[in-house]
């Protein structure tokens, strides 16, 4: 199958969230949320601050765990795959669920190396299958125009939203079947946040991807989906449109239309 | 007189005090390199170059100079130390920094602090009292060694090299330790392959000012090295290293004695060795990370 010229070799898995509960010591960060996501489907997450939405993101890929003293209840199913419990192998699973953090967070080495360091952890050697995975993984994040030629350099030297979409590439280029987005363009100008923005609008349907942004138009314009939460709670989850236009909670309403704080 | 005029008056004062200052410094630094420099000259020129850093016989009396055993005296305890020391120090950064809790870190920021500003007398002390013996069990002799020398000289670094390879490691930005695991690297492969990768510039530097602590090390060495003129052919041999033999000839050669300068050779030796060291540093420091 293909899709946009590429080959997809996953199917985009949906997402199942029962009853999931989050704390840090005696602090409750998410309460008894339940939700499903639509493979290949873009989800936006949206509320206000310290509302659980980063939280409930780190939990996909489970690296809510480096917190101390944090407990997970419930479930959460990535297709087949159970993301909660002791024996989860969180390499395999970080591996289907890859992450794009709020800073674009480049490693210090060359662009060439900043997207080859998934596939080489996977114990790809071959040098010119890591040339055609970094390759395609920059095609994929819009980038490969730009930096061909130049993929020795420092990833230090590309612009603030270049090195973000080079992040987005090192993603793509372990094959996640899911993307988490933390908040990934409030670092960056308006110009280089379009691009991201067309990007995930490129990526849908080949990935399931969770976005979670502070940028209203933002969920608006690219998400198929639109959750709302508030102090831990999943207040409202619905097709963006309705959402938006139609949101069935009041709480939801103040909080697109700016009164709620 | 106005404000200002006692303004400019006291800037004036000032702007000589830093000059003077700054002026002595620099006139001490060719102090030392003139002093040791001339003394060099003379003993060149009363005993010339034969057999003095190349020969193996070190006897002032009888005219014989080589300086080689005290060479590889130092090059010898100086490599003992830092292979010993670095690993050591290295755990104890990566331990302090990614494995314990984080609240931990003043403390063990603290306590390593404080042994490295422990006095060496007191490292060579401790050698005395647990390293010759260990030595002499495992090596025989007196236990009296370069080996000895090494280890103690080792365990004085560990500190210093620690505190500096912790420095290094809190400089990694949590960011690229959670993007690394977001790519499904595990703790170790981060640990390698970003953190450790990305401070090697640091880390470098770091190793270098660890020899330049062995190579300079007087007192400590002294103490456990049984202070030989003689090559030491194997580690567990008893020697000295050019730091120690200076402080072991500065009562035997004494200013106008017969050999007098040698001490100045010893000292250009190791002056020049530091001065390489330094501008390896200067060569690799102030890079940033990564």
């Amino acid at each position: 199958m293909t899709l946009g010229g590429y080959r997809v070799d996953n199917e985009a898995p949906h997402i199942n969230v029962t009853h999931l509960s989050v704390a840090y010591r005696d602090q409750r960060i998410l309460k008894d949320v339940s939700m499903t996501v639509p493979g290949g489907r873009v989800l936006a997450v949206i509320g206000p601050s310290g509302c659980g939405k980063s939280t409930l993101l780190r939990v996909f890929n489970r690296l809510v765990d480096r917190v101390s003293g944090v407990h997970i209840k419930g479930q959460v199913q990535v297709g087949n795959f159970e993301v909660i419990g002791d024996h989860v192998d969180l390499v395999e699973l970080r591996q289907k669920v890859g992450m794009v953090f709020q800073h674009p967070n480049p490693f210090p080495f060359s662009v060439f190396d900043n997207v080859a360091y998934g596939p080489r952890l996977q114990g790809v050697k071959n040098s010119n299958r890591l040339r055609l995975l970094v390759e395609n993984s920059l095609k994929q994040a819009s980038l490969w125009d730009e930096v061909r030629g130049k993929l020795r350099r420092p990833a230090s030297s590309l612009s603030g939203g270049q090195q973000q979409r080079l992040c987005i590439a090192r993603a793509l280029a372990v094959s996640p079947q899911v993307l988490l987005m933390d908040e990934p363009t409030s670092a960056l100008d308006p110009l280089s946040t379009a691009k991201i923005e067309e990007l995930v609008l490129a990526l849908k349907g080949r990935y399931t991807v969770i976005l979670v942004t502070h940028n209203l138009q933002q969920a608006a314009r690219v998400s198929d989906f639109t959750a709302f939460f508030r102090e831990g709670h999943l207040v409202e989850l619905g097709p963006t449109k309705e959402v938006f236009t139609t949101p069935r909670r009041s709480a939801t309403e103040e909080f697109l239309t700016g009164r709620y704080e | 007189m106005t404000v200002h005029q006692k303004n400019l008056r006291t800037e004036r004062v000032q702007h000589g005090l830093f000059l003077a200052a700054a002026a002595l410094l620099i006139a001490v630094g060719f102090a030392f390199w003139g002093t040791l420099g001339w003394g060099t000259l003379r003993f060149f020129l009363q005993h010339g170059l034969n057999r003095t850093i190349l020969g193996l016989r070190y006897h002032p009396i009888q005219g014989e100079f080589g300086l080689l055993p005290f060479i590889a005296g130092s090059l010898s305890v100086t490599l003992i130390a830092v292979v010993l020391a670095y690993p050591l120090a290295l755990s104890v950064a990566v331990t302090a920094t990614m494995v314990l809790p984080h609240r931990w870190l003043p403390a063990i920021r603290q306590t390593v602090g404080s042994l490295a500003a422990i006095p060496s007398v007191i490292f060579g002390w401790w050698g005395l009292a647990m390293v010759v013996p260990l030595v002499r069990k495992l090596g025989g002799g007196t236990g009296f060694s370069v080996a000895a020398a090494g280890i103690v000289l080792a365990v004085m670094i560990v500190p210093t090299l620690s505190l500096l390879a912790i420095h290094a490691a809190m400089r990694v930005p949590e960011r690229w330790v959670e993007g690394s695991l977001a790519l499904g690297a595990t703790p170790d492969q981060t640990l390698g392959r970003v953190v450790l990768q990305s401070i090697r510039a640091p880390l470098a530097e770091a190793g270098i000012v660890a020899v330049g602590r062995a190579l300079g090390e007087t007192m400590a060495v002294q103490m456990v090295i049984g202070g030989q003129t003689f090559f030491p052919h194997n580690v567990f041999a008893p020697g000295a290293t050019l730091t120690s033999e200076i402080l072991n000839d500065i009562g035997l050669l004494p200013p106008g004695a017969f050999g007098h300068h040698v001490l100045d050779v010893m000292a250009l030796l190791l002056l020049l060795a530091m001065y390489g060291l330094v501008l390896l540093v200067e060569r690799i420091g102030g890079r940033e990370i990564g």
